[in-house]
């Protein structure tokens, strides 16, 4: 396959978002055809790609010298441009029913496709610079999709969240800066692209640029002490908080982290320095602060988006071990977090979308109303939890071998923060499963509430199918990352 | 027949959750008592069977599903179906006034066949696995009534147990590293090649996987979860709490020192030091809070806190007769223990009684009821020839022939003391209940006995609790055979 397919699988969510508001519809359900048809032609296109294999970069638009934007295909790109084309037509779905008690809908739209685009940028580009140019246009292109609402919390949610992402591509933008004058290419290469000159000459302050870049594209990954925009941002539909900040924006910070880490410095270089340590603690400190504000939480997607920040710090964290098993840790909790979160997002949207209620001591019972909703909940808590068999377990399997093995105390200590972290995790999940399916106190007979309808139940049960498939037959697509690791794709 | 022990009451406690709602009561009774038995006959049928292995699934690299019936699963495989069986049988009267039935009876039958994954595993991994589920799905069991009290009993059981379970895991992780394999071998399977410079790393692994498994057991200082939890859950429900659920606690312990991380690993080190400790303190705070407590089941409960550790310190011993002991009791507190917990319950059935103080007489008014509670009573104090008092004279020799120490005669001391504590807690209820004083009013006296469905299997288990004790040998050669392959 001709690897301008890529330019297409970019540019068709793209072009296609914006014909939303232009084009005529007649009724409302031709327009939702039309936009699962786009994210389902973006999501074959993509998987046509991605079964075409590694591809070599190819530079679209050049500026100067190295200055291009250009994509490629390899193994982190099927990694995420895989996982958000199999999430993108499930939570579209979702939307379709979700958005039926919203306003602007065709905004709405407008913009949420047109993020798959920059998403899937951001997946394809090889090197920094493209990155980075994608990095920039999604915090923009998603400034819409938060403050939707329009009310006040939402303009003062989109504040933080523009002013923090901003400023993180800032200091991302920094590394980018030094990757160019003293790396020998600009493009990503597994072992890192500074020469060995360089190295000897500005070794640290390499380091310190290190730092500054990881905390700038830790902003997106909810890393402490940025992490304060992703629960505010709950103010956005459920279909955002669920695909975007649960798994597209998110990762996409990890993504660019593990780009900068593994593809960019290299690892050679950073294993055994201070700002290992450093960057390994913050994100321990991230995985045990978010779960304790999780449990604090009593409204359900600010305790969701703040167990999001404490799960995608065990992605950094498998990250920062800076060793091939610590990259498929990384990758696999990269993978199986976002279908177990967008199912527990799902679900959670489902209880405020049946019933407007949004906190967790309005839920008593509502397990035995909702037994869709609620059964998947529970799968997605088992997940989160780790228990075995479910998905959660095999990533914090990975991940806890990664850092033994790694020989590391600082990882030692990871450890006991990620056991602390899942016994926070089975508190803050279970205790609402728990009221849900065993209530005190019955609630009051309101009106009938049931399960909301089939474009609702179905991408909700698909991911909590996936959560129980990815924990049980794992192995294929953990040899998979195990090639990545190694280069080999 | 081994998948089939476990699957086939899963699914039907599964299948009877879903209907939910059934016609009349004796088609849900019928069901369950099918398949309890149906359950116990298959899990029987492989402890008696010949030594089996099974790869069943994998799902990752040394994370398989893999079971192994050695002695020591049999050994628990038939106390489990026991406690299990008669329990469950005891119910089907006792549940007559809770509500919502159908979920107990479910909830009920799906954890009998978890625990046959659970005694049989042969990894820890397997073990893990079946020891998560369990925590999980016995959960509904205690919260049955669904009062404020029995919700944050539930509760607090589940998160005290996850907290261990937990534990478990940060040591499994470690383990995978530094042993050949996670497949349970006597004698242990630590890598002594690979643990070298790791010394310290490792005993904290084991140290924190004893722990993690104490929680269960109810060691202190992770005991708190029995008195809340007990006392709020329905009487079968407590009876199988203390009588097995507790001792799979001491199943997992059992497995990670003698079984994983060797019994040489840890002797002598501070490992052994501390979790002796910690099991004797225990024994003693157990007692004396039995003692002092005035709710008949939360007196119980203390009592297995108290009685679990004798157990653990039994096994923190790592000297032969004195596991021997710990395994003799392990048999014996769950038929005493299951058999104390459902007397209280028949007394609570009749009479709502649920403070020691308010038994004066009751003996006059439940004759048997209160007969099996007083053998039961004897067999838990130790007085001979009851059971009791072989397990703890195995515990007592033990310790005095393990030459640790200030340990070896401070352990039987304390043991000594504690069943003086025992026979204070437990006797005066019988002595009350049959002779009230002379100021009793015995005109207000009424015939309360329980009838049949409860009464056969108190009479069992205080039968059995008392002729395990005149007849031992069976057991304890069977028991010898098992210390002797692992130490």
């Amino acid at each position: 396959m001709s690897q301008y397919w890529i330019l297409v699988a970019i540019l068709l969510p793209i072009l296609g978002g914006i014909g939303i508001p232009l084009l005529p519809f007649r009724k409302r359900k031709w327009m939702l055809t039309y936009i699962e048809i786009v994210v389902l032609l973006t999501s074959a296109v993509v998987v046509a790609l991605l079964l075409g294999g590694k591809t070599e970069a190819f530079h679209v638009v050049r500026f100067v010298n190295d200055l291009s934007i250009s994509f490629k295909i390899d193994g982190m790109t099927m990694v995420f441009a895989g996982l958000v084309a199999i999430l993108w037509p499930l939570a579209t779905l979702y939307a379709f029913e979700y958005m039926t008690h919203e306003e602007h809908e065709k905004s709405f739209f407008l913009f949420y496709t047109m993020t798959y685009g920059v998403t899937l940028g951001i997946a394809f580009a090889s090197d920094m610079l493209s990155m980075y140019f994608f990095y920039e246009l999604l915090t923009l292109v998603t400034v819409p999709l938060v403050m939707h609402t329009l009310k006040r919390e939402a303009i003062l949610a989109v504040r933080r969240y523009l002013y923090f992402s901003l400023g993180g591509a800032a200091f991302a933008l920094m590394g980018m800066i030094f990757l160019m004058v003293y790396g020998e290419t600009c493009e990503f290469t597994l072992g890192g692209v500074f020469s060995a000159e360089a190295l000897a000459q500005h070794g640290q302050l390499l380091l310190w640029i290190y730092l500054f870049s990881f905390m700038g594209f830790g902003v997106k990954a909810a890393i402490v002490p940025t992490s304060g925009w992703l629960p505010q941002a709950g103010v956005a539909p459920t279909p955002v908080t669920a695909l975007l900040h649960a798994v597209a924006v998110v990762n996409a910070g990890a993504f660019a982290i593990i780009r900068l880490t593994y593809y960019s410095f290299g690892t050679d270089f950073l294993q055994g320095t201070w700002v290992q340590n450093v960057c390994m603690v913050l994100a321990m400190f991230t995985i045990v602060y978010g779960c304790s504000r999780a449990v604090k939480e009593t409204h359900i997607k600010r305790r969701l988006a703040w167990s999001t920040a404490s799960n995608l710090s065990y992605i950094i964290f498998g990250a920062t071990l800076m060793t091939p098993l610590g990259l498929v840790g990384a990758l696999t909790h990269f993978v199986f977090h976002g279908f177990m979160k967008i199912t527990a997002f799902f679900c959670a949207g489902s209880f405020m979308h049946q019933t407007g209620k949004k906190h967790i001591y309005e839920m008593n019972g509502m397990g035995k109303k909702m037994k869709i909703v609620f059964g998947t909940f529970a799968v997605a808590s088992l997940g989160l939890m780790g228990v075995p068999g479910f998905a959660g377990f095999i990533s914090k399997w990975n991940l806890t071998q990664a850092a033994v093995h790694s020989g590391n105390p600082t990882a030692y200590a990871g450890i006991v923060c990620l056991i602390l972290s899942a016994l926070l995790t089975a508190i803050y999940m279970l205790s609402v499963v728990c009221r849900a399916f065993f209530p005190a106190t019955e609630e009051t007979r309101g009106e009938p509430v049931g399960d909301p309808g089939w474009q609702m139940c179905l991408p909700m049960l698909i991911c909590a199918v996936a959560t129980v498939l990815l924990g049980l037959f794992s192995a294929p697509l953990i040899e998979f990352f195990r090639a990545i690791a190694h280069g080999m794709l | 027949m081994l998948i089939l022990s476990i699957l086939f009451p899963v699914l039907l406690g599964l299948g009877i959750l879903l209907k939910r709602e059934f016609k009349c009561r004796k088609i849900l009774l019928a069901l369950t008592g099918v398949g309890l038995a149906v359950t116990a006959a298959l899990g029987l049928a492989v402890a008696f069977g010949g030594e089996t292995e099974l790869l069943l699934f994998s799902f990752g690299k040394n994370l398989d599903i893999y079971f192994h019936v050695d002695h020591m699963g049999k050994l628990f495989a038939v106390v489990v179906n026991a406690v299990w069986v008669l329990s469950g049988f005891y119910a089907f009267e006792y549940m007559k006034h809770e509500q919502e039935e159908t979920r107990f009876f479910g909830f009920y039958l799906m954890v009998h066949g978890i625990l046959h994954g659970l005694v049989f595993s042969g990894g820890m991994v397997t073990f893990y696995l079946f020891y998560e589920l369990m925590t999980l799905l016995s959960v509904p069991l205690i919260l049955h009534n669904r009062s404020k009290d029995a919700i944050k009993g539930g509760l607090k059981y589940l998160f005290y147990s996850l907290f261990g379970a937990y534990m478990v895991l940060f040591g499994l992780f470690f383990l995978n590293r530094f042993s050949d394999s996670l497949a349970f071998l006597p004698g242990g399977t630590l890598n002594l090649g690979s643990i070298a410079g790791n010394e310290t790393l490792m005993l904290v692994v084991a140290f924190s996987m004893i722990i993690g498994f104490s929680v269960k057991a109810g060691m202190f200082p992770l005991h708190a979860w029995l008195p809340t939890a007990h006392p709020v859950a329905p009487a079968p429900a407590s009876a199988v709490m203390s009588g097995i659920i507790v001792k799979m606690g001491v199943l997992g312990m059992i497995r990670v020192v003698y079984y994983l991380v060797g019994a040489d690993f840890i002797r002598g080190t501070w490992v052994q030091t501390l979790w002796m400790s910690l099991a004797l303190l225990t024994v003693f705070m157990g007692s004396m809070l039995a003692y002092r407590e005035k709710v008949m089941k939360k007196r119980l409960a203390y009592s297995t806190v108290s009685q679990a550790s004798y157990i653990l310190f039994g096994l923190s011993l790592l000297q032969p007769q004195a596991m021997t002991g710990a395994l003799l009791h392990v048999v014996f507190h769950a038929v005493i223990k299951s058999c104390l917990f459902l007397s209280a319950g028949a007394i609570i059935y009749k009479t709502h009684k649920t403070n020691v103080d308010d038994l004066r007489g009751i003996g006059k008014e439940m004759p048997v009821t209160i007969w099996c509670f007083t053998f039961a009573s004897a067999a838990l104090i130790g007085i001979p020839p009851a059971s009791g008092f072989i397990s703890k004279w195995y515990l007592a020799t033990g310790a005095l022939s393990s030459g640790i120490g200030t340990f070896s005669w401070l352990g039987p001391v304390v043991l000594l003391t504690s069943a003086l504590l025992t026979a204070g807690y437990l006797l005066p209820i019988t002595i009350k209940g049959f002779l009230p004083g002379a100021d009793y009013d015995y005109g207000s006296l009424q015939k309360k006995e329980s009838n049949l469905t409860m009464l056969i299997p108190l009479l069992i288990l205080a039968v059995l609790a008392v002729l395990l004790g005149i007849f031992p040998n069976l057991l304890t050669d069977y028991i010898a055979k098992i210390t002797a392959a692992v130490l």
